[in-house]
């Protein structure tokens, strides 16, 4: 023991669980070394601290059962609240997604058509109804009412000449 | 509850030091082991159950809270400082016997534990504070044999570290005593194996 540390050993297994052998070959090397004198007491200190720390001990109070009854209680209607608050936010979920299903659909049923017609009314591609029916595009390469009558007549007196 | 209720405190109290830390800790405890009772399977004993649920709650409590800096001889109060003087003049062993010295003890263990690991906690408390086996540690934690002396020699020469570390400072702080006043005599329970 004089040529050997003891802190390994002092490190290793408490100090109350040392035998006699071991602990007077401790104290003994401890005389003749100063850096383990400081660690033995250091660890003689601790052992006597913690052996205190540990013999303190609560026992439950009165009533304790009755608030961790309570408190299971408190903490299962929470979890239900919390399932059922979960359930309801899925549904609403599905319940929206559908609901805006349904009006895309009714946009692409109703409305789209009736934008298309829109679209030809603006300007679209001509038909014959809207070359033959409409008059308002085809004025401006024509003649006036007067210019139309006096050519008639123009060519009818030309004739009776 | 009533059959176990005193077990889940004593397991609380090593991790805890005020009444109502243990009362919350031993609240959590029977929580947990209430929501978990589907998975407690008869195997092993209940008690063993209940102690290994109680031992990681209390240290995962532990965990979640902020650990406080390094304990300096300055933080000690004047009964602290004297019991460290006194423990090591070797006068503790009779002295020691008091409630009152107990307490101061028991004060200043706390006070260099808070500053330490839960782990370095709780294997100190179990193994050094009350003696427990490699195995019931073990048993306890879930942690394996190996892992538990790897941890416990670790927290050992922390906690050594720590208690040399005031003793040298307040050794250098004027009290003479301290140190060299032949404190080799062994405390009561020393010498049991």
């Amino acid at each position: 023991m004089r040529d050997e540390h003891i802190k390994r050993m002092l490190d290793e297994a408490p100090l109350s669980s040392l035998g006699k052998a071991e602990l007077e070959g401790v104290r003994a090397h401890a005389e003749g070394c100063a850096d383990c004198r400081s660690a033995f007491e250091a660890a003689r200190g601790a052992s006597s601290m913690l052996r205190a720390r540990a013999a303190e001990a609560f026992e439950p109070p009165p009533f304790f059962q009755t608030r961790v009854l309570a408190q299971l209680r408190e903490r299962r209607a929470a979890e239900e609240g919390w399932t059922l608050a979960r359930l309801w936010k899925t549904a609403g979920l599905l319940v929206s997604s559908m609901a805006a299903t349904v009006a895309a659909l009714a946009v692409f049923t109703f409305v789209a058509p009736q934008q298309e017609v829109n679209a030809q009314d603006l300007g679209g591609p001509y038909t014959a109804e809207s070359v033959l029916l409409d008059e308002s595009d085809a004025a401006d390469g024509q003649m006036t009412e007067g210019q139309v009558f006096t050519t008639l007549y123009e060519s009818d007196e030309d004739s009776a000449r | 509850m009533r059959r176990h209720g005193p077990r889940v405190f004593r397991t609380a109290s090593k991790f805890f030091r005020r009444r109502e830390q243990v009362e919350e800790a031993a609240q959590e405890i029977f929580l947990k082991a209430f929501t978990q009772l589907d998975a407690y399977e008869a195997r092993g004993s209940f008690e063993g159950w209940l102690t290994r649920i109680a031992t990681n709650t209390c240290l995962n409590l532990l965990r979640s809270a902020k650990r406080r800096p390094e304990l300096t001889a300055s933080d000690l109060s004047e009964d602290e400082s004297a019991w460290l003087e006194n423990n090591l003049a070797g006068a503790a062993a009779e002295r020691q016997q008091s409630a009152e010295r107990g307490m101061v003890a028991a004060d200043l263990a706390e006070r260099v534990l808070e500053k330490m690991s839960p782990d370095d906690r709780l294997v100190l408390m179990l193994m050094d504070g009350e003696e427990a086996s490699v195995k019931e540690v073990s048993e306890a934690t879930g942690w394996s044999e190996s892992n538990v002396k790897v941890k416990a020699m670790r927290a050992r020469r922390r906690m050594r570290e720590a208690v040399e570390k005031l003793l040298s400072r307040g050794a250098k702080r004027g009290d003479k005593d301290f140190v060299n006043a032949g404190g080799f005599e062994s405390s009561e329970s020393e010498g049991g194996r």
